[in-house]
């Protein structure tokens, strides 16, 4: 069975931009630091960020690649509103691979981000099981209202072959 | 933690973590994240999965903490990368260890690279998450101005 078909890898090199309705906030910083349990004091004490060379506190450094408070879409049918290429592919689920971070330096909490997504690979490989599988490999910019670098984020998606899924 | 008692071969100390349903929903509020498969129990029975699937980006946040903790302020976390092994379930309990790979003398300090994983503790341990890894920049003068922020 062919996951990727031509009318996928048509789609590689496609772009997506998103620009954030506000700026990050410490709000949401201090929300996303109580969240995953991290009580680090330079994410919400503005003396130990100051004291550590920072200009105010920074957010946790995984925040801006986990949030979706960039974007304004809707709720799709699983709940989800983050960015999604909407890829086509009959009877496959997917899996998150891994994700690869560069932290060009710590977001605060004036950062208003655009982000700029691009797909920029998709490969077809067999499972030890002798399934389809398909790696979608997608980047993610994101840059501050000076068009300054903060963060990239590279993350592979997995689709596999469902079992007895016709051939 | 100073550069300079940091060596090839360190053990970063461990860092384990419980994550209760209501953990999950916290991480769901705080990323504006709010797929089904993270508490939804009718979506979870149609997909065939026992329980609430943990974001495995969470696991990120916490090798980054562990790094962070271990480091100090100092520390500037400049590379972090991981891939996923395994599902985790709500109420599952994690740990994330790291060992020091390299250390490398560099302009404005000293960078650190540890090699990490994440495992699932208890009678379904698992591996959940590896490889992994990430790099982090000691920084020698914390008063150089811009040295972090713009």
């Amino acid at each position: 069975m062919v996951l990727l078909t031509d009318e996928l890898r048509a789609r590689i090199g496609e772009t997506r931009v998103y620009v954030a309705p506000e700026a990050l906030s410490r709000a949401s910083i201090r929300y996303y630091a109580v969240a995953v349990g991290d009580d680090n004091a330079l994410y919400t004490d503005t003396d130990a960020a100051r004291a550590a060379g920072l200009l105010d506190v920074m957010a946790p450094p995984t925040l801006l690649a986990d949030t979706n408070q960039y974007l304004l879409g809707e709720r799709d049918t699983d709940g989800f509103a983050g960015h999604s290429w909407g890829l086509d592919v009959p009877n496959s689920r997917t899996v998150r691979g891994g994700n690869d971070y560069i932290f060009h330096r710590p977001a605060h909490p004036d950062d208003v981000v655009t982000v700029t997504w691009r797909l920029i690979d998709m490969a077809e490989r067999t499972t030890s099981g002798g399934m389809a599988m398909m790696i979608v490999t997608s980047r993610a910019e994101f840059t501050d209202q000076r068009g300054e670098p903060v963060l990239s984020n590279t993350e592979t998606i997995i689709y596999t072959e469902l079992p007895g899924a016709a051939t | 933690m100073s550069a300079a008692q940091i060596s090839v071969g360190d053990v970063v100390p461990a860092l384990d973590r419980t994550i209760t349903l209501p953990d999950m929903v916290a991480y769901a509020g705080a990323t504006w994240d709010w797929h089904r498969l993270h508490y939804d129990p009718a979506y979870l029975a149609q997909k065939k999965l026992p329980a609430p699937v943990v974001d495995g980006q969470l696991f990120g946040a916490l090798l980054a903490e562990q790094l962070q903790d271990w480091l100090g302020p100092a520390a500037v976390l400049r590379r972090l990368h991981f891939r996923f092994k395994n599902l985790v379930f709500a109420g599952e309990t994690v740990r994330c260890t790291a060992t020091v790979a390299v250390v490398d003398a560099v302009g404005g300090g000293t960078l650190v690279t540890v090699t990490s994983q994440v495992d699932v503790l208890g009678t379904q341990g698992r591996i959940a998450v590896a490889p992994a890894g990430a790099e982090v920049l000691i920084r020698t003068d914390l008063g150089g101005a811009g040295t972090v922020a713009p």
